[in-house]
């Protein structure tokens, strides 16, 4: 059997991109522009990249598409579910209740306070209960939120490592509510700290009908345009997952924009782990990535106002991109940036008549940039006169600077001394320096990297991870680890992975700090693949 | 009766009111000063937002004005950081806790002091404060963070942690009196932790006003808020908040902090407590020159908390002096509970209060007491 055919789209605020792939191979490359719905601006790419490339649908394997709809969503408070929020936990926590925190707005839109409640129930780290779980709460609560709510959050105490009272309550909440209701379980959508994976929960909860919307009129075209393939979502760290899982789990896709933009980097170069730097026009985002997957951040992600601990892959970004304005004094270079000329560029650059000098024109100087920019409609450059009056020795010292402030960026990401490959997309990709960089071993700039996002989205790969705390006075560490593994595994399963492909990336041991013993926390992250 | 109550018989006039921002600053300026330690301040603020956000109102006063024969105690959280981000307290733990250590003393408690400078329990001695209605006192027992119960300046002036009462969310209590032994009290405060499941609420350093202004770190509370309002403004303005920190130390404190080290962590190696290890988390960092420290390699020990400072193999600094690794360009520390490979920071040496410093305070918490056969040299004089 001839190898499958993969489509994916990435959709951007401005511009829908599609690509319809065969292997490593882009066979067709289509934009188009966003739509409200984000349906209207994929069909119209589909329709392009069939047309053009004459492939007989059949043969599509894959669809997929990397979207920020529902980030959207919360930003703009629209469409939202109204959300029954359970926490179980009392006597604990009563300190700092549900939605503490958030923003009123966004508070409303959930439903209000009637719809929060603290249960009694949860787990203590060593699997002992707070207390029993207390059912007839929850009941009598449900009872009350009939016809109120279009989704339930439930969030435990130590459900990450402990999720049966999650799990009962679940039951409690569907026996009442029935299936229509959409329930979120938080050990289900992030780790450890109560508060940050409670806010993530409620935040799932509210946009499961804005995705299921979306997946569904995607279906709808797919099929109608004789498309019998799969549909995937791109999740945050770059990898996909089934769009019926990607239903119940919209809020793994906050972050897949830059990700995809990374995983198209690591895919078109064949590089799984270094750098890579995606060039703007106004910034630089820097991505370390570890066997084909961006490194995660650690650090809290804020989503319309509320704090949550949804993984996201740890970009660095810096005010550096092709429109970056240098500032200078003679030949002297005073400082680059932080301001860009951004889109003005052929209308204020130096190569343009215009009357600052900026990083492209420096690399025009140089005699870098010999080829027209796909994002500007007028050659790279149209006063040449000008570009020749420029000091050679400014020239070469914001070259300079520019080499300086990469390397800088590049070395902030790195965690080891080594040199490693680096990958170069983006607009401005062709007007920095790339010879001689401190650190890395070779740089690369892949063809077709401007549809690097929507390339990202074809990679067959589903990420997936677990966790669990042991003690290892009591427990072994391997078995506890193969433990998390398994659990791991299976998570990947639920997303859409075939179980046999499913590989260990990384595993992850945290102690707990302020306690005798050995206890420690382990977090397992694995990959599998879509297709065989 | 409220705070404000308690100042008008005390016949203060003057006090200072903490308002969400100031409690924001302070509570930055503390998880500085917590010198890796202190926990993720995330809880304590919350906290204090909703005692806040209930009309309760939050007063701070000066040591100088209160009465010497009041009765005070300090409200803290004892126990395991990372349980604590999981399981947030019950609203009544510190009250259950204060009520429970009047009851045991006869008296009641009249002002909160809190025990350290630390994410977690310096916001907490103002939720509590608010919670009971009664002042905070702009002290606190180390003006940094220390691992354990008995590292405090109350200690090394004659005053003790006992007696302590210890609670859970369940509303389980236990009291704590061991005399003077506060070895020992910290000892069984930390299985109570344990048994409770990780985490206590503890009412502690039950003390009357004339100790407060005896043996505690006087003013620590506007040390903290003067740190964190400088770094927070520093952030606002563009400024380099190192700067601004060690300027602000300069103009609260009269002390000269150190700018020691700029790097990215390059490697960590835990150890593992147990009872030789004393139960806590112990390791070592490597951190790797950038920009003007190129080419140079820091080490720091950690016991929960920084302990000591090698810079190419030279010491230059011991505790009980303060060690802070902060975001260059935020000013945020980096806490060791959080650390990973790859954290980039500036490393800032600061002098610990002279109450720190005494003889009794070295032997208590100095080098050798964390197993180091080095004898305390103050920061000032390995960075001069």
């Amino acid at each position: 059997m001839a190898e499958r055919l993969r489509v994916g789209f990435d959709v951007g605020g401005t511009f829908t991109d599609g690509v319809l792939m065969r292997g490593r191979e882009v066979l067709a490359k289509a934009k188009a522009l966003t739509t409200d719905d984000v349906t209207g601006g994929i069909i119209t790419a589909l329709d392009e990249l069939l047309g053009s490339s004459g492939v007989d649908p059949k043969d599509i394997g894959m669809v997929s598409l990397g979207t920020t709809h529902t980030t959207n969503a919360i930003i703009e408070r629209r469409n939202l579910n109204r959300v029954g929020i359970f926490r179980l936990g009392a006597p604990a926590t009563t300190a700092i209740p549900p939605l503490t925190g958030w923003p009123e707005d966004l508070k409303r839109a959930m439903g209000g306070p009637e719809l929060v409640h603290i249960i009694r129930g949860g787990s203590e780290y060593d699997g002992r209960d707070i207390a029993p779980l207390d059912e007839q709460a929850i009941a009598e609560a449900c009872r009350k939120m009939r016809g109120k709510v279009d989704s339930v959050a439930i969030t435990g105490v130590f459900s990450p490592i402990i999720p049966k009272h999650e799990e009962r309550a679940a039951e409690i909440v569907r026996d009442i509510l029935g299936e229509e209701v959409h329930i979120t379980l938080s050990h289900r959508i992030a780790t450890i700290s109560l508060l940050e994976r409670e806010n993530s929960t409620i935040l799932n909860a509210s946009v499961i009908t804005v995705m299921q919307r979306a997946v569904n009129s995607l279906k709808q075209a797919v099929k109608e345009r004789g498309i019998q393939a799969p549909l995937f979502i791109v999740q945050n760290d770059g990898s996909v997952m089934s769009a019926d899982y990607a239903v119940d789990y919209p809020i793994f896709t906050v972050a897949s924009g830059p990700a995809a933009s990374v995983r198209g980097a690591v895919y078109l170069s064949g590089i799984e782990d270094g750098v890579v730097v995606d060039i703007g026009g106004t910034s630089t985002d820097v991505a370390y990535i570890v066997k084909g997957f961006p490194r995660e951040s650690s650090i809290t992600v804020t989503i319309g106002g509320v704090k949550t601990n949804i993984r996201c892959p740890d970009l660095l970004s810096i005010a550096l991109g092709g429109g970056t304005i240098v500032k200078h004094r003679g030949e002297e270079v005073l400082d680059l940036g932080p301001e860009s000329v951004g889109y003005n560029l052929v209308r204020l650059g130096k190569s343009f008549g215009g009357p600052l000098l900026t990083v492209h024109d420096v690399a025009v100087a140089q005699g870098e940039l010999d080829r027209k920019l796909d994002v500007f409609k007028t050659d790279f450059l149209t006063r040449p006169e000008a570009i020749r009056a420029l000091p050679r020795g400014l020239v070469a010292a914001a070259w300079a600077r520019i080499k300086d402030r990469l390397e800088e960026a590049i070395d902030k990401m790195k965690t080891t001394a080594e040199p490693v490959p680096a990958i170069f997309i983006g607009g401005g990709a062709m007007v920095v320096p790339k010879a001689g960089i401190a650190g890395v071993s070779e740089v690369l700039s892949p063809e077709h990297f401007e549809v690097g996002g929507a390339v990202g989205t074809t990679i067959a790969e589903i990420g997936a991870y677990a966790e669990g705390v042991v003690d290892l006075e009591r427990e072994d560490r391997d078995e506890a680890i193969a433990k998390v593994t398994e659990q791991a595994v299976e998570n990947a399963v639920r997303a859409g992975a075939i179980r046999d492909t499913v590989e260990v990336m990384d595993v992850e041991e945290i102690p707990f700090t302020y306690m005798p013993g050995k206890r420690e926390k382990i977090r397992v992250r694995v990959k599998g693949k879509v297709l065989q | 009766m409220g705070a404000r109550d308690i100042l008008a018989d005390w016949g203060v006039r003057e006090f200072r009111v903490i308002d969400r921002a100031a409690i924001q600053e302070i509570t930055l300026g503390a998880s500085i000063l917590a010198t890796g330690g202190g926990g993720d301040p995330e809880i304590g603020l919350l906290w204090t937002y909703k005692v806040l956000d209930e009309g309760k109102e939050i007063v701070m006063v000066d040591p100088a004005d209160i009465p010497d024969e009041i009765q005070v105690a300090s409200p803290a959280c004892l126990g395991a950081a990372l349980v604590l981000t999981e399981k947030p307290p019950a609203s009544e733990v510190i009250n259950l806790a204060m009520r429970k250590l009047e009851r045991y003393l006869g008296r009641p408690i009249q002002a909160t002091i809190p025990i350290e400078c630390g994410g977690v329990n310096s916001p907490v001695a103002y939720a509590a404060a608010g919670e009971l209605g009664v002042p905070v006192i702009d002290v606190d027992g180390m003006n940094r963070a220390f691992p354990e119960l008995q590292m405090t300046s109350w200690v090394t002036h004659g005053v003790h942690a006992s007696p302590t009462v210890s609670v859970d969310d369940r509303g389980n209590v236990t009291v704590i009196d061991t005399g003077e032994d506060d070895l020992l009290a910290e000892n069984l405060a930390r299985r109570a932790a344990m048994a409770y499941g990780g985490i206590s609420w503890i009412a502690t350093y039950p003390m009357t006003g004339r100790d407060v202004k005896g043996s505690s770190i006087l003013y620590s509370q506007s040390i903290a808020w003067a740190v964190g309002k400088a770094v927070m403004r520093a952030r606002r303005e563009h400024l380099d908040p190192i700067e601004e920190l060690l300027k602000s130390l300069l103009r609260e404190r009269g002390v000269e902090g150190f700018r020691a080290f700029k790097g990215k962590i390059v490697d960590i190696r835990r150890e593992f407590g147990s009872e030789t290890t004393k139960g806590f988390t112990l390791g070592k960092v490597i951190m790797e020159g950038i920009d003007e420290y190129r080419g140079h390699t820091a080490e720091l020990d950690f016991q929960n908390e920084w302990l000591n400072l090698r810079v190419d193999g030279e010491v230059r600094c011991l505790p009980p002096d303060l060690i802070a690794i902060l975001d260059s360009e935020t000013g945020e520390p980096i806490r060791t509970d959080i650390m990973k490979y790859g954290y980039r920071g500036t490393i800032v040496l600061i002098p610990a209060h002279e109450r720190m410093r005494t003889e009794r305070g070295i032997e208590l918490f100095g080098p050798r007491h964390f197993g180091y056969e080095l004898d305390y040299v103050p920061v000032e004089e390995l960075n001069g």
